[in-house]
């Protein structure tokens, strides 16, 4: 039995935002499954129906074999869940807010303190558990938003971008604490994030979302490998050039696919290494000098350019861009 | 079933911990019904008996002044459930297994604790003044029990509207419901001596009933019909608001 599964599930909020549009899952027992995704792509709408925050206006899902939507009572029973906002009180101190937690998920009450006093020194909050919440940074609500999902032990865990906005260090935490359970207690996590780096770290799976729709989906090393080839990138100097550039090097023999973005020429090809001095002779052909020439092997970034035909962080930014001018 | 008490029970002790942790945000609901209290008396209170036959003014203003509480005193669960929706705990509260009535029912249930304080800290100072209280101790604590009891219904209104629109201003709303019903009971004279209109108004007023009700409390001793009239008011009312928390509460669930 999957640990969750979807088929064809869909949000239409209007006819015109579809923000999940007909989606499959199927995520085994105790894996760490990374949902990717540009800002509005719908991955939160996808988490809140997934835990029963949110009705789907089409298909189905099911957590631990159980209908979201004729068994929310249990499915919430039986899940932990992180928002995207840490969404905490300002009054409550730390230890008040789990344990609050504890006793509405049901924690027996010989357990209560032991168990709040083992999450708050996993999330490394012992010494401010009873401080008022308003003194927390944002990286420590995170962190104990995180503790207050895992009270009851819930055998299946979903964080929405737990880690957007942190510092470095405070990322790494979250991630080690993700780790360390899943690896002792076999915890399935589903956890959303707009960091490819990180989720090809750290996710067995990953499924990318772009516009409501999974464009890409499987382990991080076969969706590079299905791009199969190594990625070489030109940068130009001018727009005009840039064009005529990509003409240039598509005679390339060896060349798969090329891609322009921003002020460069992304060309996948088999051979990298021997491919950049034919690729560069092209351009010197047209009398194109390249400002920057670079070899790697395909990311995940790269997965993600070729199902949609952008880079996935320009286009997070872009958004803040919008939203913060409208 | 228990868990709906259970879990109402722990939701109202974290809403008790906020007022007392934030103390001075009572000093108004305090201060200012008491404050209308004495003015009232004074202006009024030496010429009642002359004017419509009121011997004791301060006894016939107390339940007004413990009512004048109850309105500035009911608005806090609204608002705070507001705050909950705008800042996602409410959401998180959602995800819980707690019945979803309790979330609602936690915070009203810390509205009437506090309107149950404040309406005795009321009478107390009533008492002071020199009010009186035909039905002693007894009757002290069914007065406090029936501002607790409006209280609960009269919550639910800002508690509806703060579910179904999530918005704050919605949610103090409520209370601009409340002042006209209150002034349009006997707040200041017996309805007898209200011009025709106001009097009409008065007897559809289900506020009256619960100031009558009180009064016969402090001026008259025990008087079955009164009491049975004022709990008869609240529970109407109580029915209406609660349905109204119940149509908001779908609203925020999947
Ligand atoms: N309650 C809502 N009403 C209307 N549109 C919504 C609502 N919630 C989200 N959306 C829209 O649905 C799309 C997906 O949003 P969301 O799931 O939050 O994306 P993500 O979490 O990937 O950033 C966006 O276009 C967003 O504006
Ligand atoms: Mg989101």
């Amino acid at each position: 039995m999957a640990a969750i599964f979807a088929q064809g599930l869909a949000k239409h909020f209007t006819p015109e935002i579809k923000a999940v549009d007909g989606i499959d899952l199927a995520i085994e027992p105790g894996q760490i499954f990374g949902f990717l995704g540009a800002n509005g792509s719908g991955k939160t709408t996808t988490v809140r129906m997934l835990t029963t925050l949110l009705r789907p206006t089409a298909g189905r899902a099911e957590v631990s074999g159980l209908d979201v939507e004729n068994h929310a009572g249990q499915v919430r029973a039986s899940i932990g869940v992180a928002l995207q906002e840490a969404g905490l009180d300002d009054i409550q101190t730390g230890r008040e807010l789990l344990t609050l937690s504890a006793r509405l998920y049901r924690v027996p009450s010989s357990q209560m303190k032991a168990r709040v006093d083992e999450l708050l020194r996993i999330v490394d909050l012992e010494e401010s558990a009873d401080r008022a919440l308003k003194t927390y940074s944002g990286g420590m609500q995170r962190r104990l938003d995180l503790a207050a999902a895992l009270v009851h032990r819930p055998t299946v865990v979903f964080l929405d971008e737990p880690t957007t906005g942190l510092d470095p260090i405070s990322r790494d935490a979250i991630w080690r604490y993700v780790g360390e359970l899943n690896r002792t207690e076999g915890v399935t996590f589903f956890l959303t994030t707009q960091y490819l780096e990180e989720a090809d770290r750290l996710a067995d799976e990953v499924a990318i979302m772009a516009a409501g729709k999974i464009v890409a989906q499987g382990s991080p090393a076969e969706l590079k490998a299905s791009i199969g080839t190594d990625v070489v990138s030109l940068r130009i100097g001018s727009d005009e050039d840039l064009t005529r550039a990509s003409d240039a090097v598509r005679r390339f023999e060896g060349i798969e696919d090329v891609r322009v973005v921003d002020d460069a020429v992304i060309c996948y090809v088999r051979d990298g290494s021997s491919a950049i001095a034919a690729l560069v002779l092209l351009l010197d052909g047209a009398n194109i000098r390249p400002r920057e020439v670079t070899l790697s092997q395909p990311t995940l970034d790269d997965v993600f350019l070729r199902k949609t035909g952008h880079h996935m962080e320009a286009d997070a930014a872009a958004d803040a861009k919008v939203r913060k001018s409208s | 079933m228990t868990a709906v008490f259970t879990d109402t029970y722990y939701l109202m002790l974290r809403a008790l911990r906020e007022t007392i942790r934030q103390p001075a945000l009572e000093i108004g609901n305090v201060f200012i019904p008491i404050f209308f209290f004495a003015v009232t008396v004074g202006a009024i209170g030496s010429s009642a008996a002359r004017a419509f036959g009121v011997d004791n003014y301060t006894g016939f203003q107390m339940p007004i002044a413990v009512l004048q509480g109850v309105a500035g005193a009911a608005g806090v669960a609204g608002i705070a459930t507001v705050t909950d929706i705008e800042r996602g705990y409410f959401d998180k509260l959602l995800l819980t297994p707690a019945p979803r009535i309790s979330l609602a029912l936690g915070r009203l249930a810390a509205d009437v604790v506090r309107i149950c304080i404040l309406s005795a800290f009321i009478v107390f100072v009533g008492l002071l003044f020199g009010s009186g209280m035909e039905t002693g101790v007894l009757g002290i604590v069914v007065l406090v029990v029936m501002a607790g009891a409006f209280g609960l219904a009269y919550s639910g209104i800002g508690m509806a509207l703060a579910l179904k629109t999530g918005s704050a201003q919605a949610a103090q709303l409520g209370f601009l419901i409340f002042f006209p019903l209150l002034f349009l009971s006997p707040a200041f004279a017996p309805k007898e001596y209200f011009a025709p209109w106001l009097e009409f108004l008065a007897t559809i007023n289900p506020v009256t009933y619960i100031v009558e009700g009180m009064r016969s409390l402090v001026l008259e001793g025990w008087d079955a019909a009164a009491i049975a009239k004022a709990f008869g008011a609240i529970f109407g009312m109580g029915v209406l608001t609660m349905s109204l928390v119940l149509w908001g509460l779908r609203g925020r669930t999947a």
